[in-house]
């Protein structure tokens, strides 16, 4: 079966197979109940079917559903943990799978939880919230999914009259004035109490700016961009292929707003770069079959690679957010890209980690029912841009495979000669290395946490702007003992191993992106 | 003469409002927010008026939080849809964000509801033939 179809497959399923189980339930009523289990709801196979591949395979924990917010729990240090480190460590991503006897059929579908890890009098204190989306909050009082998410077919699905509708506020949470936001890519952030995790309010971005509700519901995409002197660059992708641009200030206030029309027809864009003078939005191969809303096909199942059509780099001033100039590159797939930043001559290089087919989103819904076999193969590589104002381009590739690349914040838009990924060694399933690249020398500097630890992002923490100072932390979960550790690196010697290993008694869901918060 | 004139005028109405008694459309509105503004009603006749955006009657109610009732008198048989906003900031139009989707209160007849998608003209449509019709919708912000 093609991996395209899969999805579709399982987009459709409650259709195609719920009209003959009913013909099949009336003569056959004691059948009713297994038909029904068995056939008419594909969301409770995977739920039994991920059950079945747990008690096999351990290493699925992570990806089991998350009942309940964790309550206060300070972490057991192993090491020395740095005087310098202090401040909260916030992660997010999705936790909650299933409600009742469905599970969802994306990971990407999950409600988000936030996670937060606070440093402080030499102790690490742990937390973790659900983010109290009006989606979330309606189905926990019911004990039921009310919505049809991207992939899953709920029936009698409540109306989706806005993307708001179903935020999950899922993919990444960044501190913002004395609050911190929890991201989607579809719609509103989410602002949550930096302390307390709990929600205050969807975010309106125009709000107390010029732009007043004009900007209600826009998408705000999960991985804003912020520069050295505060600003919190953005964008949202609308169904129509336009995308707004959002210059807002340390604060969150609006400070200016563009829209392009990028013709794009991929429906999904999750990141983006700048440099100090640029946006650029890099547009992967997808495009989508026709408009959603004329045929039956689930948002996820209806994106498609297209290894004949390009990527696209649409080069935007920052000044005026109009287009200046377009590149096209290789056929390609990124969710993520580490960094971009320009010479004086105008030749701007980035890095992304980039595949050459969309694979992983067909691989994120096996996971869920404990199906996938592998998830290495078609893991993402680094690869190194160059765009030259004659219009040329450069592509080298960098051995190894790389996803999660992060740059030092004061680096974000201005050239950097490290990035920090993570990457496969030993497991051939969960990423267990983490990666310091040196552009320069093109040499790396790893540590392998070996194939009982699934590695999740690593961010960068430094007190100074010099790379190579400072810390790179992050979770791994313990597979053997079903624990999740929090690991500080020296961020100029990950090869030494982590200098600091605290651990929870107990794992968390893995989780996408995460930031911290310096006090 | 004149007599003549008034007893015909007379039946002619009587006959008028025996006919719009059967044919009126009262369409409720449940859910409104605040006292603020306007709620704008359009009434539709058939598929091709409302996708031309081609109004039969047009109303013009002021806002009530809670309820508010607006009819629709002496309609011709047929079938109809209607759409409204709530002009909330009284500007005498829907507001968009940037993206073209609603920021004001709205909703349909049959309390349609928009899913991934325009509302068509079938969920929202009802018949209108010699009865009197009550149609409802909760509005949506
Ligand atoms: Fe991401």
């Amino acid at each position: 079966m093609q991996r395209r179809q899969l999805l579709k497959n399982i987009a459709g399923a409650s259709t195609c197979i719920g009209a003959s189980s009913l013909l099949m339930s009336v003569p056959f009523a004691v059948n009713a109940k297994i038909v029904n289990k068995n056939q008419i709801d594909p969301l409770a196979n995977i739920k039994t079917s991920f059950a079945d591949a747990l008690k096999d395979n351990p290493s699925l924990l992570g990806l089991k559903n998350t009942a309940n917010n964790f309550a206060h729990q300070q972490l057991t240090i192993e090491g020395k943990l740095p005087k310098d480190l202090t401040g909260v460590f916030y992660r997010n991503g999705p936790a909650k799978y299933e409600q009742g006897n469905q599970r969802y059929s994306h990971q990407f579908e999950g409600d988000g939880m936030i996670n937060s890890f606070t440093f402080a009098n030499g102790n690490i204190v742990h937390q973790g919230k659900f983010v109290e989306t009006t989606k979330f909050v309606q189905e926990q009082q019911q004990n039921k999914f009310l919505y049809s998410g991207p992939l899953s077919d709920i029936k009698n699905s409540r109306k989706v009259t806005q993307a708001d509708t179903v935020n999950t506020a899922n993919i990444n949470v960044i501190p913002v004035d004395d609050e911190i936001w929890a991201l989607w890519e579809s719609g509103s952030a989410t602002a949550l109490d930096a302390t307390t995790l709990a929600t205050k309010r969807r975010v309106n971005l125009g709000a107390n700016s010029q732009y007043g509700d004009k900007l209600k519901g826009l998408a705000f995409s999960a991985h804003p961009k912020i520069e050295a002197n505060g600003d919190i660059w953005n964008f949202g992708l609308s169904l129509s292929g336009h995308v707004a641009l959002y210059q807002l200030s340390s604060k969150g206030l609006m400070k200016n707003v563009g829209i392009i029309n990028a013709r794009y027809r991929g429906k999904m864009l999750h990141d983006f770069l700048i440099t100090h003078k640029h946006i650029l939005l890099i547009l992967p191969s997808l495009t989508s079959q026709a408009d959603r809303s004329h045929s039956n096909l689930k948002l996820f199942a209806s994106i498609e690679y297209d290894s004949k059509q390009p990527m696209r780099v649409l080069v935007i001033d920052k000044q005026t957010l109009t287009l200046k100039k377009q590149y096209e590159l290789d056929a390609g797939f990124a969710f993520h890209f580490g960094n971009a930043w320009e010479e004086n001559d105008g030749t701007i290089h980035f890095d992304a980690s980039i595949n050459d087919n969309f694979k992983v989103m067909d691989e994120l819904s096996e996971i869920m029912s404990g199906t996938a076999k592998n998830l290495d193969q078609n893991s993402p590589h680094t690869a190194l841009f160059t765009l030259k104002p004659n219009g040329g381009t450069t592509k080298v590739v960098v051995d190894g495979d790389s996803e999660f690349p992060r740059v030092y914040d004061h680096l974000v838009g201005q050239r950097n000669k490290t990035l920090y990924t993570l990457s496969h060694t030993q497991s051939q399933f969960w990423r267990d290395t983490v990666c310091c690249l040196n552009m320069d020398s093109g040499k790396k500097d790893t540590f392998i946490y070996g194939d009982e630890f699934i590695a999740e992002e690593h961010i960068i923490i430094s007190n100074t702007a010099k790379e190579g100072d400072g810390y790179l932390l992050g979770t791994a979960l313990h597979i053997p003992s079903k624990r999740t550790c929090l690991n500080i690196f020296s961020a100029n010697n990950l090869k030494g191993g982590p200098i600091c290993r605290a651990w929870l008694p107990y794992h968390l869901p893995l989780g996408l992106h995460g930031n911290f918060k310096a006090s | 003469m004149k007599t003549l004139f008034i007893a015909i005028m007379t039946t002619s109405m009587l006959l008028t409002s025996t006919h719009a008694l059967a044919n009126n459309v009262t369409f409720i509105i449940d859910d409104i927010k605040s006292d603020q503004g306007k709620v704008y009603v359009q009434l539709f006749q058939g598929e091709k008026n409302y996708q031309a955006n081609n109004a039969y009657l047009s109303s013009i109610a002021i806002a009530k939080k809670g309820q508010i009732t607006i009819t629709f008198n002496n309609l011709e048989d047929n079938d109809y849809g209607i759409r409204y906003f709530h002009d909330e900031n009284d500007n005498s139009a829907m507001e968009t964000n940037l993206f073209g989707m609603p920021i004001e209160g709205y909703g349909y007849s049959n309390s349609a509801k928009a899913n991934y998608g325009p509302v068509e003209y079938q969920a929202i449509k009802f018949q209108v033939a010699d009865a009197a019709v009550t149609n409802r919708s909760t509005i949506n912000y």
